[in-house]
């Protein structure tokens, strides 16, 4: 629509130019060959994928480490082994619930009961802004801060979903002092879910 | 009891190393096919959709079975002849 438009208006110019005068250059643009991204898919396809906290995903270097580490991974003791004189069990829980639009992040006590709950849209971040990872962390290091001073020092976290605040949120609570003894993923899998929501037009 | 919370799916954090526990965590989840599955099942996967993922992933298992097989050929050492082919 644009474009006829200024074609018309370029012809135009043209026609009243060589009117005026004959031997004058006609305009002419490059854009169109300048563009190099046509349609929508296109160049979906040629942006950067989305950051979805999960770095490392595909990288070998990680398996030697795994195998050396097995003092990484839990056990069958491991509910009753002592961190700073706490059972592993009797640890508060930090929850943190990730999406591609926002962080929620609740403090629990070892037995459920919420004492901090705080998100990216409660932080002031509205809209876009809230799916970001500086919005994670910033909502992270303030319910951090908030914790520390309600007298929780080492928590055990869990992470449920993708989302850029997957690990910046993780980052944020060790940034604020907390420390942070365990890391879980509770991310809900099913291999034979309902069915789910059909699939976005692009 | 085998996929007890806190038991399944859980890393300590050594150091104060959190980067790394992420990442190991990571690597273990895309290794099962956990993050896969989780992103499948965000949307329908209509079943041309999923007969062609299945013939890809058939293929790609195929190929790297061969290839994983010609590396170790080519890799492997104490043979009776070491330069076959060579007078």
């Amino acid at each position: 629509m644009l474009r006829n438009s200024l074609c018309s208006l370029l012809k135009n110019i043209s026609i009243t130019e060589k009117c005026a005068q004959s031997n004058v250059k006609t305009l002419f643009t490059s854009a169109a060959n300048l563009r190099d991204v046509t349609d929508r898919r296109e160049m979906l396809r040629s942006m950067p994928a989305a950051d979805e906290g999960t770095a490392g995903e595909k990288a070998v270097d990680v398996d030697s480490l795994i195998n050396q580490n097995f003092n990484v991974f839990p056990d069958v003791n491991t509910p009753n082994r002592l961190f700073n004189g706490v059972p592993f069990k009797d640890i508060p829980i930090f929850n943190i619930r990730v999406s591609p639009n926002n962080t929620i992040l609740c403090l629990t006590t070892a037995k459920g009961i919420p004492q901090l709950i705080r998100s990216c849209g409660i932080e002031g971040f509205k809209n876009t802004r809230k799916g970001t990872n500086i919005a994670a962390q910033a909502t992270a290091i303030s319910i951090g801060t908030k914790a520390l001073e309600k007298g929780f020092k080492s928590v055990r976290v869990t992470v449920r979903g993708l989302g850029p605040g997957r690990m910046s949120a993780i980052k944020g609570l060790q940034m604020s002092g907390l420390e942070i003894i365990s890391i879980t993923d509770t991310t809900r899998v099913s291999w034979n879910p309902p069915r789910p929501r059909k699939q976005r037009k692009l | 009891m085998r996929h007890l919370k806190f038991i399944a799916r859980t890393i300590f954090v050594q150091n104060n190393d959190v980067d790394a526990a992420c990442r190991t965590l990571n690597r273990i989840l895309g290794r099962e096919d956990i993050l896969d599955q989780f992103r499948r099942t965000r949307f329908f996967e209509k079943p041309h959709q999923f007969r062609r993922r299945i013939n890809f992933e058939k293929c790609k298992a195929i190929y790297n079975e061969d290839m994983d097989r010609k590396i170790q050929f080519v890799l492997r050492k104490n043979r009776a002849d070491p330069f076959p082919g060579s007078f």
